[in-house]
């Protein structure tokens, strides 16, 4: 029991560290890396808490976030850093130390916020919602704080980790065709983005304020 | 269900089949249509033969509620009419899509309005109804904004149209669900069932929600604005289906608040009937101004569905105090609206035919088109008949049983509603001079007298499937205007579903007679009265014509002894209406533009005048430009908080959820 509980909040929070290195690293292909890293952590407490429930369904799913949240879209990310090596998100809106700092509030923020739900679920799942809560306000955080189109991306992707993170806490696994569902989703979105982002690479655009000139 | 299923199946069937070739689109499509058409009518006859509701419910196609349909004789009656007028304006297609209306858009939008508009009155239940609702909504916008790409008022009309459609719709779900909250489940049945239990002040607001929504549909003054647009802008066979058959639906709806909320207190009816008698005296008399002949039948969309929500007023207000009257209203009332339905489209099927020869809607560029064009004159002027009501056609009788209705419900009644039927009665005399103005500027100017424009000249008769679509619309205007029975048998069992005390209404093949309530009319023997005294007149002028012709010689009145050589000569549209503008000056507060110049030479010589007078809705200008100008600056202001970096909106959204977050907690 304690063993599992262990295991589960180490990959809990190996999730929000990703998030928080995302926030601190510079270079884009460590950026990429993080959220590689991330999902394998959070493909691990899928199948942690599968192994734990005997549940063959929800081993699927963590098979499947696996796929998909550490390799398919790192790897599509991956190659748009390829075509610009040595790409930095040079000079962020929010520095370094200070966005590490506002992270460690949203965290505090996350565990204020989350009582009520860490009473409703109890248990050694439920003591780790807020790290999926932090990851959220991270990943948002991360959005509005990087110039970067690519740093925007992995801010949508970590949100959406997390909010993956909070669903398989509380239920104790989700159905595979939520799953499913929302991993494509999140697929096909990276998909498009990678496009756009080609697009506005080639059009000489990189920082997403540049797009303001188009405002009329 | 069955019927109904392969009905709707089918017209999901039509849709998809407008990915067909473009050389075969609009026949394939048609062709479908006919079918859903055909199988319209013969549901919906049967239910009114049988007087027994269609039911049915299915769990598969929408989601927790499932399809529940219900279609009652009242609901079949809309049915029955949207079926006619839709097959109509698919015939009068055929012909029409080589001038519009033949691309993959609006092909599927028109099959998807059809089909819509014949399942909207069957439907038994909430969700079902606001899904087809919307259908019908959505598929019509496109046909509205069919020339988008070439016309700006085309863009503007689907503006407006989406606007005033979809605040209606928001207003009819509102109240459609607060209504259903109450209920045990969505069902039209029980939420009727359980809605006399609500508090009368909850009862009224839902009425007037759901009244306000429905007549915006119905294009209720002011909620009109969309009407002229929409319907000048929309190809012919969609804009015959706006007029014959959707704006129905907003009376259908009425007719529904009714049956969910009971009759309700008297006050419900004088609102209603008071936005009734603004439509319709507005309605006309920009009807009887206007020069664009598709403006014009839309004005008298809006007179017309004004007198028809007068008649449901009288027939909400009697209902207390004399119950046969205010049967009799409903029965009036709804007589009026498929009469409305069938000459309305003859009239819209056949200003698209004048449209498709002369590439022109504007009255004063018409004319002579008698001769060039003879069958769709016909037709238009048939339909002209109808709708200025005249005998024998059925105009003529449904404005009789409205007056009669009127006029019987005001012996008995208290002093509010004495008052108020007084008004309705005067409002009905004013819009119907108004109205025969206006149709007779519509006929005689566009039709008569000589061409006033190259195009109107060398007009050439529309094809064959142009002429037979507003001809099956004309001749049923005759039909039931000569012989009402088998229709007044059908519109009574329709009204028996919501106002069940007897009207006493009875009614033969060829005329109809109100028992207690004294009264008969005989259409047939008005009509075989008018051609006899019509072949009497000719027989004595063809007696007496060879010996007189020789002496006299005949000239145009007020010509001095000249004959009418140019079309400039004629009267136009605009000053044909003049006398009409002037009398109502205050009203309308038409704008003039009088540009004099002089000679240069002397000031006493006049070179040019060119005079401009443009006579847009005095509503538009007064009520909604304001407003609209008053959301153009809150928006304007609102541009300083939205600079165009994606980062600045994110962070509004983040410090929104953080501060959520944190209060929450």
């Amino acid at each position: 029991m304690t063993t599992f509980a262990n295991a589960l909040a180490s990959a809990a929070v190996v999730v929000t560290v990703g998030a928080v290195v995302v926030l601190w690293r510079h270079r884009l292909r460590s950026i990429v890396v993080a959220l590689a890293v991330q999902g394998v952590a959070l493909a691990l407490t899928a199948g942690l808490l599968a192994g734990h429930e005997h549940d063959r369904v929800l081993f699927a799913v963590a098979l499947l976030v696996l796929a998909v949240k550490a390799v398919v879209i790192p790897g599509l990310l991956a190659r748009v850093v390829a075509a610009t090596p040595g790409a930095r998100e040079t000079d962020p809106l929010v520095n370094v130390p200070a966005s590490l700092v506002v992270a460690g509030l949203l965290t505090l923020a996350a565990f204020i916020a989350a009582r009520p739900i860490v009473a409703l679920v109890g248990g050694p799942t439920g003591r780790l919602v807020p790290l999926g809560l932090a990851t959220v306000l991270i990943g948002f955080f991360v959005m509005v704080a990087r110039r970067r189109a690519l740093s925007q991306v992995v801010g949508l992707l970590l949100v959406d980790n997390g909010i993956a993170l909070v669903a398989f806490l509380v239920t104790s696994g989700v159905p595979v065709i939520v799953e499913l569902g929302s991993s494509l989703d999140v697929l096909f979105g990276v998909v498009v983005l990678r496009v756009l982002l080609a697009r506005l690479t080639a059009a000489g655009f990189s920082d997403l304020d540049q797009l303001r000139s188009l405002h009329d | 269900m069955s019927p109904l299923s392969l009905l709707a199946g089918l017209g999901v069937l039509a849709a998809l089949a407008a990915l067909a070739p473009r050389s075969r689109r609009v026949q394939l499509v048609a062709a479908i249509l006919v079918a859903v058409e055909a199988i319209g009518a013969v549901v919906s006859i049967r239910v009114l033969a049988t007087d027994h509701a269609l039911m049915g419910r299915t769990t598969s196609l929408l989601p927790i509620t499932g399809v529940r349909i219900d279609l009652t004789p009242l609901g079949a009656l809309f049915t029955l009419t949207t079926a006619f007028v839709a097959l109509a304006a698919t015939i009068h297609w055929l012909g029409y899509r080589r001038h519009a209306m033949s691309s993959v858009s609006a092909t599927s939008a028109f099959a998807l309005f059809v089909t819509s508009l014949l399942l909207v009155p069957a439907a038994g239940d909430i969700v079902t109804f606001l899904v087809l609702w919307e259908v019908m909504a959505l598929s019509s916008l496109v046909l509205v904004a069919h020339d988008h790409a070439s016309r700006d008022e085309a863009r503007q009309a689907a503006w407006w149209y989406g606007a005033m459609t979809q605040g209606g719709a928001a207003l009819i779900t509102l109240g459609l669900v607060v209504l259903g909250a109450h209920a045990k489940d969505p069902s039209f049945s029980s939420i009727a069932a359980s809605a006399r239990h609500l508090p009368g002040a909850a009862r009224a607001a839902i009425f007037l929600a759901l009244f306000v929504g429905f007549a915006a549909k119905a294009g209720l003054v002011p909620a009109h604005v969309w009407l002229p647009r929409a319907h000048a802008e929309a190809p012919a066979p969609a804009s015959a289906l706006l007029s014959g058959a959707m704006v129905n639906l907003g009376i259908y709806g009425i007719v529904l608040t009714r049956t969910l909320l009971g009759v309700g207190p008297a006050w419900w009816w004088l609102v209603a009937g008071f936005f009734g008698v603004i439509s319709a005296l507005y309605g006309s008399l920009y009807a009887a101004t206007s020069t664009d002949l598709k403006r014009l039948l839309a004005y008298s969309t809006s007179d017309n569905m004004g007198l028809v929500v007068i008649g449901l007023s009288a027939s909400g207000l009697f209902y207390a105090s004399h119950p046969a009257a205010s049967s009799l209203a409903l029965v009036a009332t709804l007589f009026l609206v498929t009469a409305h339905a069938l000459y309305k489209s003859t009239l819209f099927l056949g200003a698209g035919s004048v449209q498709y020869a002369t590439h022109e809607r504007n009255l004063d560029q018409l004319g002579g088109l008698a001769r060039t064009m003879p069958a769709t004159s016909v037709a238009v002027v048939i339909g002209a008949l109808a709708v200025a009501a005249l005998p024998p056609l059925n105009g003529f009788s449904a404005e009789w049983l409205v007056v009669q209705s009127l006029v019987h419900g005001l012996a008995s009644a208290d002093p509010v509603t004495t008052v108020a039927t007084t008004v309705f009665v005067a409002a009905l005399a004013l819009t119907g001079g108004l109205t025969i103005v206006a149709f007779v500027k519509a006929v005689g100017i566009g039709f008569f007298g000589r061409a006033r424009s190259e195009q109107a000249e060398h007009a050439r008769e529309v094809p064959v499937s142009m002429r037979v679509g507003p001809g099956i619309t004309a001749s049923a205007c005759v039909v039931v205007g000569v012989a009402p029975g088998l229709a007044l048998t059908a519109i009574t069992r329709a009204s028996a579903v919501v106002a069940p005390h007897p009207s006493g209404l009875t009614a033969t093949l060829a005329g109809f007679h109100l028992g207690a309530l004294r009264g008969a009319v005989d259409p047939l023997a008005l009509a075989l009265g008018a051609v006899a005294a019509t072949l009497l007149v000719a027989a004595l002028r063809r007696s007496r014509g060879p010996r007189t012709a020789a002496k006299l010689r005949s000239f145009e009145p007020w010509g001095s002894g000249r004959t009418v050589t140019s079309a400039r000569m004629q009267y136009t549209a605009t000053s044909f209406a003049e006398p009409l503008q002037r009398v109502f000056d205050d009203v309308l507060a038409p704008q003039h533009d009088l540009d004099v110049s002089h000679a240069v030479e002397s000031r006493y010589y006049v070179e040019r005048v060119a005079y401009a007078s443009a006579n847009d809705d005095v509503v538009e200008r007064r009520l909604y430009r304001p407003v609209l100008a008053l959301a153009r600056w809150w928006g304007l202001r609102a541009r300083g908080i939205a600079n165009g970096s994606v980062h600045r909106y994110l962070a509004y959204g983040f410090v929104v959820l953080v501060v959520a977050l944190v209060v929450v907690s």
